[in-house]
């Protein structure tokens, strides 16, 4: 009966059968990539460059005749490697960090906010080209700027919950049956403090993808060969013009649905937890 | 308590306008201590990585005394400042001049680009958040909700080669996208360096037609992709306020519906400012990916080219400039916010 019920909101709700769907094709393009992808993702073949999409070249070939959907397929895993590790990180630090800063309220704590607040005040592209291009364009070159991103946006997070939680009673009775501060700071408080968290987080694997893919398309990013979604789209843009529209629509394309896919899924996760908190009873 | 008292008599737009001015100071100082660090953070010897692979071993001896590179971090860093204070931003190996009149060539462009543009993105975001809020449950509402959550999965770059695909390719009615103005027109004399402007100061229609033209693309990119956050951002502000109890006691008293949209829209203004601002700047970044498409040659451009050609100095003193000019939009927007709202008090 529960199952029932709960099956058929899942399909009252096409935005999350959409995210859902999008979700399970870019995990089955990362773990079967090698098996979908009928040509190696960097396997240049001059005698085939340009051709538009085809039966033996499914989205066309480029200027040196790669395969474009067999990089697109290979790219998912370069460009969600990415947005995962950049938002894993930003959560190992961002996280502890909100709490510490939330739960001692001083000096220490308002000097790291007024920093978060620095960093966040630089352009996010300009500062993120500028750092790419000093550490060296590397993939852990975009997950930093990714992270310097992110870290102080988890933080900020959780530091509004923490704040809030911190005078509740529940904590107050912690205290009294002798918790200490570390324990009622990560057994009590965090739990409660993570809905947010949880909420952001799709949306910021999104936002990272985005802009590595804004990155890569100037050159700041991860470099060719590499199969990357936003390389793909810069190495067609010339032909653009020469109305040659394959090369950078297809991976163009891909940067939208997958994007498409986690604001989705970071909506309906608001949606489950506005409705869920207020109507759960505890 | 004598000097508060001195203090509160002063007018309010002036406590306000002091107060940003005292923030600015510390905030560039820490700027300048970025773009100094960045080049830091570089891997062997700054002065050569600076001057690049051709430079004599003499030239590169001057730059290290001049960076002060024989002296501790900090006073490298004072000389560092003490050179931005005198306007000296060092010299581009690759275009061999000085970087700060490359940047101040290459401003007006930028700028006019980002002014048409976050004009748009918040007028039309704003129109469309009032709209469909006004009409609520209409299709319209229904298309303004999807734009304006799609419209943040969209790649700027994606859009503007699309456009360039289907307006020049394809149906020919825009220009090429190479520049700021046909290559057969005379640049008008530079007065304010807005081409539109000075085209219209020196009398010469045909210049004005062929850079509004060329203005189209990039701002209709630029406002189709940010467009969307405004709309999303303006409609949970407006209807708050649209389903207010003010709004409700104007309609009963039989105010006509334009002036209490009017109204609403007034008492709405103060965080649609805040983003604005935070939308202009993030247009900066934008910019970088949009005149990239076009060729526009603004800073965005620029700074693409350093980073391409490791030209190390001139991408410090992009971050610098784009930075600054930050903040000073950001600073005007909180002086703006607080002139709006007379609830905050100074």
């Amino acid at each position: 009966m529960a199952s029932a019920r709960s099956s058929r909101s899942v399909f009252a709700r096409p935005g999350l059968v959409i995210g859902l769907g999008l979700l399970a094709l870019q995990f089955i393009a990362i773990v079967f990539a090698p098996w979908i992808a009928p040509f190696p993702p960097t396997e240049a073949n001059p005698l085939d460059s340009l051709q538009p999409p085809n039966a033996v070249h499914w989205l066309g070939t480029d200027e040196i005749g790669m395969d474009i959907f067999s990089r697109i397929v290979f790219a998912t895993r370069v460009n969600l490697l990415i947005g995962f590790a950049a938002v894993a990180l930003s959560l190992g630090v961002g996280v502890p960090v909100g709490l510490l800063v939330g739960y001692y309220r001083g000096l220490p704590s308002a000097l790291v906010m007024r920093f978060f607040d620095f960093i966040q005040s630089f352009p996010v592209f300009v500062l993120g080209m500028a750092l790419v291009a000093v550490l060296g364009q590397e993939i852990w070159s975009v997950v930093i700027v990714l992270c310097m991103l992110f870290v102080p946006m988890f933080a900020r997070i959780v530091r509004a919950e923490v704040l809030s939680l911190r005078e509740r009673p529940f904590i107050a009775a912690a205290r009294c049956s002798g918790a200490g501060d570390f324990a009622i700071m990560f057994r009590h408080i965090l739990p409660n403090a993570m809905t947010p968290v949880i909420v952001q987080v799709s949306v910021s694997i999104g936002m990272a993808i985005l802009l590595t893919a804004g990155l890569s398309f100037i050159g700041a990013g991860v470099r060719l060969p590499s199969p990357e979604w936003g390389l793909m789209v810069s190495s067609g843009a010339q032909q653009m013009i020469l109305g040659i529209w394959w090369i950078a629509l297809f991976p163009g394309l891909a940067i939208v649905l997958s994007v498409l896919s986690f604001a989705l899924l970071s909506d309906e996760a608001k949606r489950y937890v506005d409705t869920g908190r207020g109507g759960r009873a505890r | 308590m004598r000097t508060r008292d001195i203090w509160r008599r002063q007018p309010r737009l002036l406590r306000i306008v002091l107060i940003r001015l005292a923030l600015i100071v510390p905030q560039m100082f820490g700027v300048t201590l970025v773009a100094f660090l960045l080049i830091r953070l570089l891997p062997g010897d700054p002065a050569r990585l600076i001057l690049g692979n051709f430079a004599t071993d003499e030239s590169i001896a001057l730059y290290r005394e001049k960076l002060g590179l024989d002296k501790d971090v900090w006073t490298q860093f004072a000389i560092y400042v003490g050179n931005i204070l005198k306007g000296d931003f060092g010299t581009s190996p690759f275009t061999s001049r000085p970087i700060l009149e490359d940047l101040a060539d290459r401003a007006p462009a930028t700028l006019e680009l980002i002014l048409y543009a976050v004009i748009c993105t918040v007028g039309l975001g704003v129109t469309i958040a009032v709209v469909s809020v006004v009409k609520r449950g209409s299709p319209f509402d229904w298309g303004a909700r999807i734009y304006g959550f799609a419209a943040g999965a969209l790649p700027d770059f994606l859009v503007a080669l699309l456009l360039v695909f289907v307006f020049f390719y394809l149906l020919g009615w825009a220009p090429a996208p190479f520049g700021r103005l046909d290559l057969m027109l005379n640049t008008p004399p530079q007065v304010t360096g807005f081409l539109t402007i000075d085209s219209l100061i020196a009398g010469d229609f045909e210049a004005f037609r062929s850079a509004a033209g060329r203005l189209i693309l990039p701002v209709l990119t630029i406002t189709i992709v940010n467009a969307g956050a405004v709309t999303k951002m303006a409609h949970s502000v407006f209807s708050e306020i649209w389903d207010s109890p003010i709004v409700g006691h104007m309609r009963a008293c039989g105010v006509p519906e334009q002036q209490i949209v009017r109204a609403a829209l007034r008492n709405s203004l103060p965080p649609i400012i805040s983003v604005s601002s935070f939308i202009l700047g993030f247009l900066l970044g934008a910019a970088v990916l949009v005149e990239t498409i076009f060729s526009w040659g603004g800073l965005g451009q620029y700074a693409v080219q350093a980073v391409i050609n490791s030209d190390y100095a001139a991408l410090q003193g992009f971050v610098l400039v784009a930075s600054a000019f930050i903040l000073v939009v950001y600073s005007v927007a909180d002086i703006l916010y607080e002139v709006v709202d007379p609830r905050i008090r100074t």
